[in-house]
């Protein structure tokens, strides 16, 4: 009876353990893994559903890659992600494929009565930002030091893992404020408000993407990225509201 | 092969938690611990989960009495009501909170107009962690209060006493161990929440972030800190499991069937 039951148990592992092993070598063999900043979510979906994508905070991604996650992609909001990475060998040589800007959204209702970035100094304000290692994080406090707002600091409520958690906390209503791309905030333009921040205070947002270096699927993966480079990858980038690659000057 | 399946099960269980404790070093474990994200996390979790305790033990006690010795038609409804948020995922906990009490939600308007904004606060975080962890404490302490022999109390009151006399002099003290067990789940749940507080109080250091939201946002900061505070919470729930199995054997009173208890004392 025991002895049924336990070879029952065995004969379940060892077909569990052989359907995931099949899966997995299936899925090495055709759709590509993407690890894709959260500010892409969209567009990269509109662009080409059939990747696997898990989207991120570009830094989260950074270390789950580090980790030996298995993506073949690895497309960050910061170059400092993709660098990294490259510079352990992990990634192959990154390349810029768009840009960004930020910008300040409330919720449509606008409780706070934000009409203008400096309203966030003088306002009793619930703002949320991302963390400092996410890269619009980072991003936000530049355009903060710019602007000689940093002390707006104090106000934050929370700081967020990646730039759609700050988008759907602003949308919701649950916050005041929050800073995200310009891009962020057309998918839910029916919920949000964008308060414009001028374009000298504005960081440089560049987006870099490489193919992982471990990948089994790096021809597969190149010629994603060159389709991302072409026009019909760029001009999806472009109607989503990102800007064209800034020219070579670093 | 019986052998064989349970060392199976055992190392899979306990290699993950034995792992944490390998990858660092018991010192700079303790350093690690020093840094201030770690203090303010630790120092939140205390906070909020003591308030939740109160909470749960002023209302859930009364509650568990209730469910427990009155005949109610809908018992089974009232229950499975009570246990529901002890199998919801997290993310469901979190929208739900939101969609209750969120600026936006149900009650959203309601607490404007009285001027209670508990968005992105320490109130928030309490009502998160009390709506994952009382579950554990009611229906533990349903169960210690069906256990109490019906006799007791019967004779209490032909002796004379009201019914507040016999909850506090008889019914509370006969169920204390399986209360007292019951406290200690609904703690360590309570103390590990993570899903729904992270969607509906946030993330701030010092404000909103709680251990399990520290460890996730120094995953990819400083992985050591992450260790050390999973470590940390390693250790107290280990504890708070040790003392569930004690607190009930030392109450030989009463005979509850307890979750996690001893099995010796489960089946008598």
């Amino acid at each position: 009876m025991s002895h049924r039951l336990a070879s029952l148990v065995l004969a379940l592992v060892v077909t569990a353990f052989a359907a995931t092993a099949a899966s997995a070598r299936t899925t090495a063999a055709s759709p590509l893994t993407i690890y894709a900043a959260a500010s892409l979510t969209q567009v990269f979906k509109a662009l080409d559903p059939a990747p696997n994508y898990s989207f991120a905070g570009s830094n989260a991604l950074e270390t789950q890659i580090r980790n030996g996650a298995p993506a073949d992609i690895f497309a960050s909001a910061a170059p400092l992600n993709t660098q990294r990475l490259y510079k352990a060998g992990i990634v192959d040589k990154p390349v810029t494929f768009t840009a960004n800007r930020l910008a300040l959204i409330v919720p449509k209702s606008n409780p706070a009565g934000i009409r203008s970035i400096y309203d966030l100094r003088s306002k009793a304000v619930k703002l949320v930002v991302a963390a400092p290692a996410v890269p619009v994080g980072g991003y936000t406090l530049t355009v903060l030091r710019r602007m000689g707002l940093s002390g707006v600091l104090s106000k934050v409520v929370s700081r967020e893992s990646d730039v759609k958690a700050v988008t759907g906390k602003v949308a919701l209503g649950q916050a005041d404020a929050g800073f995200v791309y310009v891009t962020d905030a057309r998918p839910v333009s029916d919920q949000v408000t964008v308060v414009r921040i001028p374009a000298w205070a504005q960081p440089r947002v560049r987006y870099e993407i490489a193919v992982v270096s471990k990948s089994p699927n790096k021809a597969a993966a190149r010629a994603w990225i060159t389709m991302l480079q072409s026009s019909r990858g760029q001009t999806a980038l472009e109607n989503a509201g990102f800007l064209p690659v800034p020219k070579p000057s670093t | 092969m019986l052998v064989l399946a349970t060392g199976v099960a055992l190392a899979f269980l306990v290699l993950p938690v034995v792992a944490i404790f390998a990858r660092v070093p018991p010192g700079e474990l303790l350093s690690a611990l020093g840094t201030e994200a770690a203090k303010d996390a630790l120092v939140v979790t205390v906070k909020t989960n003591l308030v939740s305790m109160a909470l749960i033990l002023a209302f859930g006690t009364p509650a568990a009495y209730w469910i427990a010795t009155r005949e109610l038609r809908l018992r089974d409804v009232v229950v499975t009501l009570v246990e529901l948020p002890l199998v919801l995922p997290p993310a469901v906990a979190g929208i739900g909170l939101l969609a209750a009490f969120g600026r936006l939600g149900l009650l959203g308007g309601t607490m404007d107009a009285l001027g209670i904004d508990i968005a992105f606060t320490q109130t928030a975080v309490v009502l998160a962690v009390t709506f994952v962890a009382s579950p554990f404490y009611v229906r533990t302490a349903v169960a210690a209060f069906e256990a109490v022999d019906p006799a007791l109390p019967a004779a209490a009151r032909t002796l004379g006493a009201g019914p507040g006399r016999v909850f506090f002099r008889v019914a509370l003290p006969l169920a204390a161990g399986g209360l007292g067990a019951g406290a200690a789940l609904a703690f360590a749940r309570g103390i590990g929440e993570f899903g729904a507080t992270i969607m509906f109080a946030g993330s701030l250091e010092g404000r909103t972030q709680t251990l399990s939201l520290a460890i996730y946002e120094q995953f990819d900061l400083d992985f050591d800190v992450a260790l050390a505070i999973s470590a940390l919470l390693v250790i107290v729930s280990g504890t708070v499991l040790l003392s569930v199995k004690l607190l009930t054997r030392w109450r030989s009173g009463s005979t509850t069937p307890i979750p996690f208890a001893p099995s010796t004392r489960t089946s008598s």
